[in-house]
């Protein structure tokens, strides 16, 4: 289409058209892309009333960074080169606000060939624009959920969407999945008892449905599941679908029942401790300790406190050699260590030599009860645990 | 990562368990929860179940002081307990002050120590 | 007697609160991997949460990272957690390393503390220069 051959009269009606266009922007540029025509449409978009346009470069209505990056030279020799030029970008109205246009460059050429112009429609289009992004955000936020499922099920509880983290949970792929029932990735003792089904109906009925159980996935294997199913409700109220979110926690449970074998394990590595009454433990220490043996001691005795729930324990240091300021430190670290589960300790077996060498040493023993024979430790503690009339009660303290 | 805090009633005690990760909100939103419980209830004790709690590192070991500091505040004393042994030894290895925090193994201790600790107030 | 690394490093960038889980959990998974009982596999991950917490706290916009390998030493494993971070580095290293120094009323960078809960520990750190701490644990 070249304006060049449209005759007068034709000119006119045409003219009267581009007028009538008001949520476009149909102008005319000439080779340097200089404004050669407005009309109403183009000053509503812009701003512009045509006095303040004609004559400009249309750059005028180009971002800064656009027209540093040379923007509108390429569009016109793109346009030039390919015979249309289609793009989306900013472009700025008169109060300097900005709007996302779609624009297009069509080139006009004289019946010889050689173009002297160019055609520019220009939309608005910042309200969809912005529509666009937000679903675009939600999209990727949800595609972002790799580690949980997050599922969208019609009111008879068949798969109306899948997730990148749904099909990682699962192994299924969308078609594989989309319009089959959920109870497909339940296991076969809760299908037979209608489990999938009753999850939803407490979902309906409660506004929400939170469980924990096995769940199946493509290649048969089971994981233990954390799944929260939320109803999805019309302006009336109805429901008219679910929101299924899923997580495995069979990570998690493995986790658990490591930490469970590896106190198991320590209780087992026999530290000698005896239970002397109920809540009182006897760890007699003997021999050296370097520093692997002192923390097995301490793992086993804590592990010990934890499994009897022990309230009082008795470290024995008879059979301890000599005392110095390692196995000082070590002892008060388990002391204090007992201390924070909540249990009370008593040192016993500390003989004469021991007494001197502690005070010459400077070691702070703080509030620790310590005493000579174990008979008399297990006086203390067993006023401690309130046992009978015990004559240590005035000295209880110490 | 708790919408409400868990927080129950024993007697005339509160009990708050620690569980999960705390961060600067959720341990915002237990110091909010349990000073206004305790205000709420007139509790005479607070017990802190930290028996959830696998890792204590030191920020998490000033959340628990400073918890203890408010409700202590608030004219009620508090108890930590249920720590886990291997906690236990990190803490201490750690080095961060918590002589002045009462415990106990479990909550039924925790609430005789408490006990205890009112009976001395009133005396 | 040579080290050597088995396997590849696991790196666990560290911009934000939500990190330290990952770093915890990747610590732990690493430690229990290479068998390390649960005292030292607990020691461990609370020195690598103090050592991310600084890092959260500290460094320019809490930016840095973790990257975590496993070890080989003739019969024994380890874990072996490398912490770094561009921001504005430490200018007394001998000072946050003794016990009692703090800053603003909280317990420091907790230096000292992390140094005695693993087996091996080694921080380099300058002005400008940003921090890297090393910390290793091997299994008994």
């Amino acid at each position: 289409m070249g304006y060049g051959d449209v005759a007068v009269a034709g000119e006119v009606a045409y003219r009267q058209m581009i007028d009538s266009i008001t949520e476009y922007e149909v102008i005319r540029l000439d080779l340097q892309g200089t404004v050669r025509s407005w009309h109403p449409g183009a000053e509503r978009l812009t701003g512009y009333p045509a006095d303040e346009v004609l004559g400009h470069s249309v750059r005028m209505f180009y971002t800064e960074d656009d027209i540093l990056a040379g923007r509108l030279e390429q569009e016109l020799r793109t346009a030039t080169e390919t015979g249309r030029y289609e793009t989306e970008g900013w472009r700025v109205r008169k109060d300097g606000s900005r709007f996302w246009a779609a624009v297009s460059l069509t080139p006009i050429r004289d019946p010889d060939g050689p173009v002297t112009g160019f055609v520019k429609v220009v939309r608005d289009l910042t309200e969809r624009r912005d529509e666009q992004v937000a679903a675009l955000a939600i999209e990727q936020m949800l595609d972002a959920i790799t580690d949980y499922e997050v599922i969208r099920l019609d009111l008879d509880g068949n798969v109306r969407s899948w997730s990148p983290g749904a099909q990682r949970l699962k192994q299924y792929t969308a078609d594989e999945v989309l319009g089959r029932h959920v109870s497909m990735f339940y296991a076969e003792e809760d299908i037979r008892s209608g489990q999938a089904q009753k999850e939803l109906a407490t979902a309906e009925r409660a506004g929400r449905c939170e469980t924990e159980g096995w769940r199946v996935r493509k290649d048969g294997s089971r994981f233990w599941a954390s799944v929260i199913i939320t109803p999805i409700r019309d302006q009336a109220g109805e429901v008219t679908g679910f929101v299924k979110v899923a997580r495995d926690l069979t990570e998690r449970r493995e986790q658990e029942q490591l930490v469970q074998r590896q106190r198991d394990e320590i209780l087992e590595l026999s530290t000698p401790v005896i239970e002397v009454w109920q809540k009182v433990l006897v760890l007699p220490v003997i021999g050296t300790l370097d520093s692997l043996r002192a923390a097995r001691l301490t793992e086993g005795l804590l592990e010990r406190i934890a499994r009897d729930q022990a309230e009082v324990v008795i470290l024995d240091i008879s059979g301890v050699p000599a005392i110095d300021t390692d196995v000082a430190q070590h002892l008060l670290k388990t002391v204090e260590a007992a201390r924070l589960m909540g249990t009370v300790s008593i040192l016993s077996g500390v003989r004469p030599e021991t007494a001197q060498a502690i005070v010459h040493l400077g070691i702070e023993l703080g509030g620790l009860r310590s005493r000579n024979s174990l008979r008399d430790a297990l006086q203390v503690a067993l006023h401690l645990v309130g046992v009978g009339n015990v004559a240590e009660r005035d000295t209880a303290g110490v | 990562m708790s919408d409400e805090v868990p927080i129950l009633r024993v007697g005339g005690n509160l009990l708050v368990t620690l569980q999960g990760n705390l961060d600067d909100s959720t341990v915002e939103q237990i110091e909010n929860a349990v000073t206004s419980e305790v205000a709420r209830t007139a509790a005479s004790g607070v017990l802190i179940d930290v028996s959830g709690l696998s890792i204590v590192d030191s920020f998490v070991a000033r959340v628990i002081a400073r918890l203890v500091a408010m409700v202590g505040l608030l004219g009620a004393a508090s108890t930590i307990v249920g720590l886990q042994p291997a906690v236990a030894i990190t803490l201490v290895e750690l080095g961060v002050p918590m002589g002045h925090v009462r415990t106990a193994l479990n909550a039924e201790q925790g609430i005789a120590l408490l006990r205890g600790a009112r009976d001395e107030r009133v005396h | 007697m040579s080290v050597f690394t088995d396997q590849a490093v696991l790196t666990v960038s560290i911009d934000g609160e939500a990190d330290l889980l990952r770093v915890r959990s990747v610590l732990r998974a690493e430690a229990q991997q290479v068998g390390l009982g649960l005292t030292a596999a607990t020691k461990l991950v609370t020195a690598g949460s103090e050592l991310a917490r600084n890092i959260i706290r500290y460094a320019t916009h809490g930016q840095g990272a973790m990257a975590v390998e496993r070890l080989g030493r003739e019969d024994r494993l380890g874990v072996r957690a490398v912490f770094t971070d561009d921001g504005p580095g430490i200018a007394d290293l001998d000072l946050v390393m003794r016990d009692g120094y703090s800053t603003g009323g909280s317990l420091g960078l907790g230096l000292p503390g992390s140094r005695r809960l693993v087996d091996e520990f080694s921080i380099d750190s300058s002005p400008g220069q940003g921090t890297r701490v090393v910390i290793a644990q091997w299994a008994r």
